[in-house]
């Protein structure tokens, strides 16, 4: 039996848990005890996690209580003692890194990832790896090689996806960070669904080294947490360190993402999109959460602006060209020689090629690399690669000329609340899930979701869509935390909260 | 419906992408294929006359050269820890143009 606390440590913030480590309350390794016990007791309810590193836990607690014992924790990192876990398709040594994927199955990672590494340089305890959708293709983990993930709060539904698990694990509280990755809504959407923050900073933010590519003009890596103030401190931790040598996408970015959280929105010009507000598919509940939350940041003195993307309705048959196309020559490198699954038995090259990759790869995977390759193809690469890239300098556009007049833009993440398993089944419906996060990706800017209650008629959690100026991923967070000041941090999902789990 | 490709071109496309794909599931990858293509007219229905494509969501990149220094990088045994078959420091590989024995 662990320690005893009267909120089991991983549902709590970090604040909280640096204050009670630095009183002498705890030590790092308790929190690592408890927290695995935890995991051990609450996730067969739900699988968020793939697999527990409970060693490389258990080391990083013996640096934190060292520093502890020596009076040096305030110089270990802003995530000192915290519980974190990460999204499966990035890169820790000593661990597999499957995306979830039966092609990578057995795949151990060789390096680790930039965003890993930072999240353990700045002091935080690694408990595992999350489940998501095969290599990312989805919007609700159903298409995860190993299972599903359920939703913690109700679990017969979805948590959204693809960053499904690292949704589920921060409302289950089996963390207080995780990180996830958004090629097209794959943070914002399950955060969401799941009732959490969850953030996509601007392209170039965030390293992608040693994150399995899936879209590689679209990735990007964020945070999931329960409060803003986390999501901002993982923020400084993932881009504080400056530009990573590794990924040539990386940018220097110099903001401290904490420094404007207690600014208020008084004076603030907040952009809201008349076309997003009445599109067609947009749920009563959720429209009525939005207006909600609009209305609370004009009661504090932000200034609501109509603005409009004339093109952002083209951003999602744009995506639909662009994802699969970057997505075949992404998943071109898994050859069955160098890593990946191999079918045995074969005596030519070319049919082990065909069969590791038929057997290795599943559905949703295998239909996107076919959408990929046959929108390449000459002839048919003018009909659609080449005008989805001209559409991306419109929607860029629209965002640029937006922000003329606005910091910042409020709009709906999902037209609607989580779903039942195998209720969408058609996958031009399930793509339909992206249809206000997309354009962000495709244009480049931040965009992040902020749990703002529950939906009237679901009972379910509702996020708002907060969208930033590329690079100015601050104004989304001022925002953030002024609706966090209204409506609370997110809490636990009631069969979660309070549970022991020992 | 319009129809994209036939099972054929799909047969086509398997081969290139070097997916192998049993007959029944080259008729239902034809029929999502075609689903999914449909959806992406609008983007054929666009006037972009004039307008520059943007490939890459960050403008004005430069290229990015490192010192010319050695570095540490994998070894070689962690090259192949994760090769499915593997002989002498190598990764194993069947035949090439067939006929081979492995």
């Amino acid at each position: 039996m662990s320690v005893q606390t009267a909120q089991p440590f991983a549902t709590q913030s970090v604040a909280e848990i640096q204050a009670g480590l630095k009183a002498g309350e705890y030590s790092a390794k308790e929190i690592v005890d408890q927290s695995l016990e935890r995991i051990e007791a609450l996730d067969p309810s739900i699988h968020a996690f793939l697999e527990v590193t409970a060693d490389a836990a258990y080391e990083q607690a013996k640096r934190v209580d060292e520093t502890l014992a020596q009076g040096t924790f305030d110089e270990l990192g802003c995530l000192a003692g915290v519980p974190v876990a990460f999204k499966d398709n990035m890169n820790m040594v000593g661990t597999h890194t499957t995306c979830s994927s039966n092609m990578l199955a057995n795949y151990v990672s060789p390096y680790t990832a930039t965003c890993v590494e930072r999240m353990i340089a700045a002091g935080a305890l690694p408990l595992g790896k999350l489940n998501m959708d095969e290599f990312a293709f989805g919007s609700s983990t159903e298409t995860s090689a190993f299972g599903p993930t359920n939703n913690p709060w109700d679990t017969t539904r979805v948590p959204g996806g693809s960053s499904g698990g690292s949704a589920a694990a921060v409302a289950a509280g089996l963390a207080t960070i995780t990180l996830g990755s958004d090629t097209g809504g794959s943070i914002r959407q399950p955060a969401s669904f799941c009732g959490v923050v969850g953030m996509k900073p601007t392209y170039g933010v965030v390293s992608r080294y040693g994150v399995v590519a899936f879209g590689s003009s679209l990735d990007q890596v964020g945070p999931f947490s329960r409060c803003v103030r986390d999501t901002a401190l993982a923020m400084n931790a993932l881009a504080g360190p400056g530009h990573d040598p590794h990924d040539c996408t990386s940018q220097k970015v110099t903001t401290d993402f904490l420094a404007n959280l207690g600014d208020g929105v008084a004076g603030m010009k907040l952009g809201v999109v008349p076309a997003f507000m009445e599109a067609q598919g947009l749920q009563a509940e959720v429209k009525e959460k939005i207006e909600e939350a609009l209305a609370h940041l004009k009661e504090q003195g932000a200034e609501i602006v109509e603005v409009d993307l004339p093109n952002a309705a083209a951003a999602m048959s744009a995506y639909y060209v662009l994802g699969p196309c970057e997505a075949f020559s992404n998943l071109a490198r898994f050859d069955s020689v160098r890593y990946g699954y191999c079918e045995p038995g074969c005596k030519e090259l070319g049919v082990q090629y065909e069969k590791s990759r038929s057997a290795g790869f599943g559905s949703e995977a295998r239909r996107r690399i076919m959408l990929g390759s046959y929108l390449l193809s000459a002839g048919v690469y003018d009909k659609y690669y080449y005008p989805a890239q001209q559409v991306r300098t419109l929607i860029t556009q629209d965002y640029v000329n937006a922000y003329k007049s606005v910091d910042c833009i409020i709009a709906p993440v999902s037209p609607r609340t989580a779903f039942m398993f195998g209720e969408i089944s058609d996958p031009a419906e399930m793509y339909l899930s992206d249809m206000f996060t997309i354009s962000i990706n495709i244009a480049g800017n931040g965009g992040m979701s902020v749990p703002v209650g529950l939906g009237a008629q679901s009972g379910l959690p509702v996020g708002v869509q907060l969208i930033a100026p590329a690079f100015k991923d601050e104004n989304m967070l001022r925002v953030a935390q002024a609706l966090e000041n209204v409506y609370g941090a997110a809490p636990v999902a009631p069969d979660f909260a309070g549970k022991e789990g020992a | 419906m319009t129809q994209y490709l036939t099972e054929s071109d799909v047969r086509r496309i398997a081969t290139y992408a070097r997916i192998g794909l049993t007959e029944d599931e080259v008729g239902e990858m034809t029929t999502d294929l075609n689903n999914i293509i449909e959806s992406l007219k609008p983007i054929t229905e666009y006037n972009l006359e004039g307008v520059e494509p943007t490939f890459h969501p960050i403008g004005g990149l430069v290229n990015v050269m490192r010192d010319d220094a050695e570095q540490e990088s994998f070894t070689q045994k962690v090259a192949l820890e994760n090769a499915p078959k593997q002989q002498d420091g190598c990764f194993l590989i069947p035949s090439i143009l067939g006929g081979g024995d492995q």
